[in-house]
């Protein structure tokens, strides 16, 4: 079938099940973002095809401004935010988090055995593993780690894994985003352009891609919220959102995503998700670290 | 002595006709065309929904609806499960078909490169 004859019937089941609202927001979207023919493009090229184009959505936006999400556009949510970060409710995450780093496991190695350079890290990451042949994002890297020391692996979404990766992301801060897509190794393309993919991949009952709302109509609400540009959507992570009432992981984030598209999540640090992390981090290369963050 | 035996006697009879009952109604509920049906439409359904997975296109209706149809056939509401099965059928089907004609990357026209 078609690929207009399957978004015909995707619109006709949104006319019977979804609210006016909804519907008039997919009319919207459908009209501008008909996929076009497959286009092949260099990373560097894809970052500038997005650098571009959010350079013309909203010109006076710095570049650096870009690791502060939707508050580098949304004004006065920005000033809720600046508010908050006063007492940023990230904080004792980071000190349980470096209780956890500095703590021994049973066979009396620490995280520090396994990463030499740590815990400001975070820029090594996600990263392309030749020898394990895929991404390598911090979060799967703690947990090698931990079962190589006889450790049970942590939850990927919430959990103790979230102190640890806020400690080392504010140990990481100031550093600056270097994904490195290795040329002599044609998987980690194959990984990018696997993570592409599902960015631009319309899914669920809402039909949407991850550029429906993040490219083709940042800047606009859904409901309350400001649809944020994928520039620097990968700083900031581990993130305290208010509507958590906790602090989680990106992972926990795209699966959030893809349930309010109403398409079943895949599963955190599963191969979609951490290919989809190497595509979405490589966009943000040359962007400052500044993570953990807050969000509403 | 006595009572205990009556007791026993009782409590196979009770069994026994609780038994039936049971057999009963579930033979009344597979005999039911309008249940066979209901649960026809429920297996589809669930195909239609794996099939989409297999395209990684699955909604999360989809298995509600299914969760729905199969509460409403065990409460004896076969129109309701019916209903609700077709619409989670529909559903797996037009899933799949989202995935399956996104099997290239395309590109949208509001990035320029």
């Amino acid at each position: 079938m078609p690929a207009s004859q399957v978004i015909e019937r995707i619109c006709l089941e949104k006319r019977h099940i979804m609210k006016k609202t909804l519907i008039k927001m997919g009319a919207l979207f459908l009209a501008g973002g008909v996929a076009l023919a497959a286009q092949a493009a260099t990373p560097e090229e894809d970052r500038t095809a997005f650098t571009n184009h959010y350079k013309f959505r909203f010109p006076d936006v710095p570049m650096e401004e870009y690791p502060n999400g939707a508050y580098a556009i949304d004004k006065i949510g920005r000033e809720n935010w600046e508010a908050i970060e006063e007492f940023p409710p990230y904080e004792p995450f980071i000190d349980e988090g470096q209780e956890m780093w500095e703590t021994p496991f049973a066979n009396g190695k620490t995280y520090k055995d396994c990463f030499s350079d740590g815990p400001g890290i975070k820029s090594q990451y996600p990263r392309w593993d030749k020898k394990q042949g895929m991404v390598i994002t911090m979060a799967l890297a703690i947990n090698q780690c931990r079962e190589a020391n006889g450790e049970k692996a942590l939850k990927y979404k919430k959990g103790p894994i979230v102190p640890l990766m806020s400690y080392m992301a504010f140990e990481s801060r100031g550093q600056i985003t270097n994904v490195v897509i290795p040329e002599d190794d044609p998987r980690a393309m194959a990984a990018y352009e696997s993570g592409k993919k599902f960015y631009f991949t319309r899914r669920g009952q809402l039909n949407f891609s991850c550029a429906t709302c993040h490219v083709q109509n940042t800047g606009l609400k859904v409901r309350t919220e400001v649809l944020s540009p994928s520039l620097g959507h990968t700083t900031h992570w581990p993130v305290y959102r208010s509507k958590w009432g906790t602090a989680g992981t990106l992972h926990r984030r795209f699966t959030g995503c893809n349930r309010n598209i109403r398409a079943k999540p895949m599963k955190a640090q599963g191969e979609q998700y951490r290919n989809l992390e190497y595509f979405l981090t490589y966009l943000s290369n040359g962007l400052t670290l500044n993570g953990p963050g807050a969000r509403k | 002595m006595r009572t205990k035996r009556l007791l026993s006697v009782l409590l196979l009879a009770v069994t026994f006709v609780a038994g039936t009952g049971v057999t009963l109604a579930a033979d009344a509920k597979a005999e039911n065309p309008k249940a066979v049906k209901a649960q026809m439409e429920i297996d589809k359904a669930d195909k239609a929904r794996k099939k989409a997975a297999s395209v990684e296109s699955e909604w999360t209706t989809t298995g509600k609806l299914i969760k729905k149809a199969q509460a409403a056939l065990k409460k004896g509401d076969y129109d309701t499960a019916t209903r609700l099965a077709k619409q989670a059928g529909e559903q797996g089907e037009i899933a799949y078909e989202q995935g399956a004609s996104q099997k290239e990357l395309r590109m949208p026209s509001y990035l320029k490169y």
